[in-house]
């Protein structure tokens, strides 16, 4: 066994020691913190690049490098609960991102943190997110993956609520948490059925893992109560805890209220990383997605399993959905939380028409330019005074190179521009494969329908920030507030935005580099990544015309947005946008979500408080009373228990006491106390217990 | 020469302690208390280390002179787990300002530990008998020996009376045995006694052993000895009472009923009681479950407290006992330890805070998270485990014990009604588990001045503390690691 497999688990305990570190250090000692938490994730990066380069040279059995490392937890009756970890191409690619990009975030952090109080523990909980995410990432086993999967969304809730004394923001922590757990639920419950039809939760053992062939063929030939078969059954749970993490409908609305957290966590937590486990969750699973009765039996022509088309729809639904909630949106944060919501349909939809390659590839190219928006959004919120309203901006361009250019550069890959970005490729690919899906050409039109919007409401957002002239300073009053913590001394009416420091640039630039060049590793026509991940590319027949078509879709989306909003720029920040002044009614039926939020509210938050009420009565009135009564009997009998033995044994053991303390003649009488009490208890106890057994022997 | 090579870690442990008397009888008399033993116990220390290496190194197989000593991986796994439970002992001692006699105090220590470890070896009646007779002498000396305390003095004299008379039980007993069986060998009694049916006499039998190893382990109503000797006694001894003595012990107990009265277990099982050691045995597990939670949460001493506690978790264990298998064997092993390292801390916090204070009442521990950070981290550690939270070692002791009692072959469940009324006890153990805890990190303030004060903890001590508060949750992070030893000797053992 390769060494570094053996030693895969340094890698998530790295930050997890950290994390422990930088918990119980002071307060002021800040640079111990950054340093601490920039080296793990650092060190995390150069032991996962020795990891892919270790599943590059060699092949196993299956054509694919795959090694692990199983070891027993725990026992309970006559079986051990084994946990493990893998390393396969799958996990060395998110390994590397991962670590990279968080690295890159870490740094960023710095700069954008360095006024706040609670730098220290912003970097403790960073540092423990980057221990959960990366267990997701290595674990062989679903209980495994599962408890980092947890740890992940409760780091997600400390830091969404890092600004916990703002009610937005602890309002979107809670929110955020329950949300999640609402599929986590699901995951938890196709856990165990798994368990109880696999009898492991291990992926891959050696052939008796739940992900290998023997299991999965003695899944697909049960069938659950309505006649599906149990894999697939079983592939939706998990795809439930999938939907929730990764904000696909129904379960996105907590997504974009989750950028009240810090910007910098939006980016690695909400962006790049964490809203991408659900993705990966699926990919992870995916032998046990895909598995049917026509697959297993060699033929390759039959139906995807329902459990695949569920995937696709839903992917294909939320791609197209949030990207028109994003046309409508006026937070710079917000903007982007929608797309990447749309972006995570993309790859679910990647995942169900295509395969792991195609979802993981776009998963991979969309968390470096979606980092770098976020990043890039940081840097202009900093530069205008925490101000997140885009139209407050305008004419950026010239007060902040740097960032004008890496966010032009990231806008132009999340909306697919042709042939230099890396958007264009992966995008592409799902587009491709959903166009040779086999079962509807729906999801293709919705996705093509989401590529316009998605250029279209990136050109409004970068023509309103960066182009024309600043709308802040003038209409402060009017300045809607929903912005960040800092918000408050925000009171420099005419201060100029500014640049960022070099320490938010630089990564600003490193990641504009790879959005560009991680494009290259995909195309059509040399798919290393793709062979990288063991499919190979299927025909390559049909895709430059379905190239040339979604490149005019992405010019058209571009064309439309530069004409609407880059010719005719908004004088003040009160003006009513273009799209409102023609169809008022649909504009605030998009502004406002569909009103997701109050249909919740009124339905299932109602119901739930309704029975919340219920369940206090029952506990206040019913089991608080039992309760009191369970416990004044206890204490009285404890009471009696120690009355008992104090006053009744001790009793003339004390008097004996006494007599010594008296100089009297102690001994003897401590000797009548002890021996007259005590071991007349003996006796008793000899009497009872003899009697007890013969009476049990006539019985 | 056998015998000598067998015997090696045992005769050891007695050239150390002849060593430790030696060297601060002849070499450091005049010196003051605390250098006499800083040296005693560094020389102590490391002969309990060779002592475990030397255990845990060898994987001989050997029974000699027909079950007088025997030798395999289990029992030597559980004498490593002793001797080091001696040396945590002998490191939370060095601070102690209760006697003179440095050199009898370590080698006495270190003698009750030989005699644990042949207790450990022991399969014959008579050896058992040697071998507990030398355990309970040296610790009713170590009960004694704060001589300038009379509450020492009583605890010890009760404790030896008590003991002595339970002996006399015991004695009583085991003659009976072999008077019925022929053969003072365990596996030769039970061959001996086999399709005898319960006649009267070994019932007697059966009833007296248990008196004496119910007084060894401290179930009720064999227990009153425990809290006035926990109490009364230097606190490391009374941690080495706690610990130490109850591994040996509890096993010897569990052997003794396995092995020795196979085929005179009866049944436990509700509604269906059957004449035997399981009932009886179920009576005693199941007052001391009850009495000792309840009486625990109306101390004010938190050696009271503990010595409560210890009769509870005494009721836990013996429902291992009662499985009677494998699992329960490597359970009540598991949680013995478990249970030791736990207590053993418990009782060097107490000790730090009694010399600090002057008592050891909960009191004096209010604010104790302001005043010694380190300190009540490691009691809060310590406590949690003692009360069976996870991931700590205590729940996965609670849970193979109770795994094991209700998964117990033949039984088909007739011990549940036990582990109900366990589990129940041992959501009341919470309470006074956590009344302590309380007082540590959530003051009161009535003490602000004692409050404030950082306390002054010895340096050796607070190590050895440490390091038995990262045992205690390595064992529940990981309890794959001592009950894999556990398993793989047992199962090498039978």
């Amino acid at each position: 066994m390769n060494w570094i497999v053996q030693y895969l688990w340094l890698i998530p305990a790295l930050p997890l020691v950290a994390a422990g570190i930088i918990a119980v250090s002071k307060q002021p000692h800040r640079k111990l913190a950054a340093s601490l938490a920039i080296g793990s994730m650092g060190l995390g990066f150069v032991l996962s690049l020795m990891a892919f380069l270790a599943t590059l040279g060699h092949h196993g059995e299956h054509g694919q490098f795959r090694e692990v490392y199983n070891f027993n937890w725990l026992q309970f009756g006559g079986q051990w609960l084994q946990l493990g970890w893998v390393l396969d191409p799958l996990t060395a690619v998110m390994l590397m991102m991962v670590t990279f990009v968080g690295s890159l975030i870490f740094i960023f952090s710095i700069g954008y943190m360095a006024h706040d109080q609670n730098f220290t523990r912003f970097f403790c909980f960073l540092s423990l997110f980057a221990a959960g995410m990366l267990g997701v990432v290595i674990a062989n086993s679903l209980l495994l993956l599962f408890i980092s999967w947890e740890l992940v969304g409760l780091t997600s809730y400390l830091l969404i609520g890092f600004w916990y004394h703002k009610p937005s923001a602890a309002a979107a922590a809670k929110k955020a948490f329950i949300t999640t757990r609402i599929g986590d639920m699901g995951l938890l419950l196709g856990m165990v059925w798994l368990y109880a039809q696999s009898g492991t939760l291990l992926f891959y053992d050696g052939g008796k893992g739940c992900l290998e062939n023997d299991a999965l063929v003695r899944m697909v030939a049960q069938t659950a109560a309505t006649g599906m078969a149990v894999t697939t059954a079983i592939g939706l749970l998990i795809f439930l805890g999938a939907v929730g993490k990764s904000g696909q409908l129904p379960l996105h609305v907590w997504l974009p209220d989750a950028m009240e957290g810090p910007t910098p966590v939006s980016a690695l937590i909400h962006a790049a990383t964490m809203v991408a486990a659900g993705v990966f969750l699926v990919a992870r699973v995916f032998p046990l997605m895909e598995v049917t009765l026509d697959s297993l039996a060699g033929n390759a022509d039959g139906l995807p399993s329902t459990a695949l088309q569920v995937v696709t729809w839903v992917g294909a639904l939320t791609a197209f959905f949030a990207a028109t909630i994003a046309v409508a949106q006026n937070d710079i944060k917000r903007i982007l939380a929608y797309s990447t919501v749309s972006q995570l349909g993309y790859m679910m939809m990647g995942l169900g028409v295509g395969g792991v390659a195609i979802g993981m590839f776009h998963l991979i190219t969309h968390a470096f330019f979606k980092a770098l928006l976020f990043l890039g959004s940081a840097s202009v919120i900093h530069g205008c005074h925490e101000h997140q309203d885009i139209r407050f901006m305008g004419g950026l361009k010239k007060f902040m190179p740097v960032t004008f250019l890496t966010y032009a550069i990231g806008m132009l890959a999340l909306a697919g521009f042709p042939l230099f970005f890396s958007g264009f490729w992966s995008k592409d690919e799902i587009l491709h494969a959903a166009h040779g899906w086999s079962v509807s050409h729906w999801p293709f039109y919705l996705g093509c329908a989401g590529a316009l919007l998605t250029a279209f409401y990136m050109t409004r957002q970068v023509a309103l920030v960066f182009f024309g002239s600043y709308r802040g300073g003038h209409s402060h009053s009017s300045h809607r507030s929903g912005s960040d913590l800092k918000s408050a001394d925000t009171s420099a009416h005419s201060k100029e935005p500014h640049e960022s420091p070099a320490v938010m640039t630089v990564p600003l630039i490193v990641l504009a580099a790879c959005a560009v060049l991680l494009g290259f590793l995909g195309t059509p026509w040399w798919p290393a990544f793709q062979g990288y991940l063991g499919q190979h590319h299927g025909s390559a027949g049909g895709v430059v015309p379905l190239m040339v078509g979604s490149t005019l879709i992405v010019f058209a989306g571009l064309g439309l947005g530069w004409w609407l909003y880059a010719k005719r720029q908004r004088k003040t920040a009160d003006e009513p946008d273009v799209l409102e002044v023609v169809r008022p009614d649909i504009f605030a039926l998009l502004r406002n979500k569909y009103f997701f939020d109050e249909a919740y509210e009124k339905t299932v938050i109602a119901l739930h408080a309704w029975f919340a009420r219920a369940c206090d009565f029952l506990d206040r009135w019913v089991w608080g009373g039992a309760v009191m009564l369970v416990s004044a009997i206890t204490v009285g009998l404890s009471w009696l228990y120690r009355a008992t033995d104090e006053f009744v044994v001790n009793l003339g053991f004390d008097a004996g006491c006494k007599g010594i303390r008296q100089g009297g003649d102690g001994l003897s009488k401590l000797h009548t106390g002890r021996v007259q009490n005590y071991l007349r208890v003996i006796g008793v106890a000899l009497v009872v217990l003899i009697l007890f057994l013969v009476w049990g022997r006539k019985a | 020469m056998e015998v000598l090579k067998l015997a090696a870690p045992e005769t050891v442990l007695v050239v150390i302690a002849l060593a430790v008397l030696a060297v601060d009888l002849l070499a450091l008399r005049g010196q003051p208390v605390s250098m006499r033993f800083g040296i005693g116990a560094a020389v102590a220390g490391l002969g309990c280390a060779a002592t475990m290496l030397m255990l845990l190194g060898r994987h001989a197989h050997a029974n000699l002179f027909d079950g007088m000593l025997v030798v395999d991986p289990l029992t030597n796994v559980v004498k490593a787990a002793i001797v080091l439970l001696t040396l945590f002992t002998v490191l939370i001692s060095t601070a102690g300002k209760f006697t003179e006699h440095v050199g009898e105090y370590l080698a006495l220590i270190l003698l009750a530990t030989v005699g644990m470890m042949f207790l450990v070896s022991a399969e014959d009646l008579l050896m058992i008998f040697i071998s507990l007779e030398l355990l309970s002498l040296s610790l009713y000396v170590l009960t004694a020996f704060n001589k300038r305390n009379i509450k020492s003095a009583e605890a010890a004299l009760k404790y030896f009376l008590f003991g002595g008379m339970a002996a006399a039980f015991t004695l009583f007993g085991l003659s009976l045995l072999y008077g019925m069986s022929g053969s003072t060998n365990l596996h030769r009694i039970a061959e001996g006694l086999a399709g005898k049916g319960m006649d009267p006499l070994l019932i007697v039998a059966v009833v007296t052993t248990l008196i004496g190893f119910g007084f060894k382990v401290a179930a009720v109503p064999f227990h009153l000895w425990a809290p006035d000797a926990y109490e009364g006694a230097p606190t490391p001894s009374a941690a080495f009472i706690a610990t130490g003595s109850k591994v040996a012990s509890f096993f010897i107990l569990a052997k003794i009923m396995m092995i020795g009265f196979a085929g005179a277990e009866g049944s436990a099982a509700w509604r269906t009681f059957i004449s035997g050691w399981m009932p009886a045995m179920a009576l005693l597990a199941a007052l001391s479950m009850v009495l000792g939670n309840l009486t625990a949460i109306a101390q004010t001493s938190l050696k009271r407290l503990l010595a409560y506690s210890a009769i509870a978790h005494g009721g836990y264990m013996l429902l291992a006992v009662m499985a009677n298998n494998e699992a329960g064997m490597a359970g009540l092993l598991y949680y013995v330890i478990t249970y030791g390292l736990a207590t053993l801390g418990a009782f060097g916090v107490v000790q730090v805070v009694e010399d600090a204070t002057g008592n050891d009442s909960i009191i004096s521990f209010t604010g104790l998270s302001r005043r010694a950070p380190a300190l009540s981290l490691c009691l809060l550690v310590f406590l949690l485990s003692l009360g069976g939270i996870p991931p700590l070692a205590g729940f996965f002791g609670k849970f193979f014990v109770f795994s094991a009692a209700v998964g117990a072959d033949g039984n088909h469940l007739g011990l549940l009604w036990l582990v109900i009324l366990a589990i129940a006890m041992s959501a009341v153990s919470f309470y006074y588990y956590l009344r302590v805890l309380k007082a540590a990190y959530v003051a009161d303030g009535a003490d602000v001045t004692q409050a404030t004060n950082m306390m002054a903890v010895p340096v050796a001590t607070l190590a050895a503390l440490v390091l038995l508060a990262f045992l205690v949750v390595i064992l529940g992070c990981a309890p794959a690691l001592l009950m894999g030893l556990l398993q793989a000797g047992d199962q090498v053992g039978h």
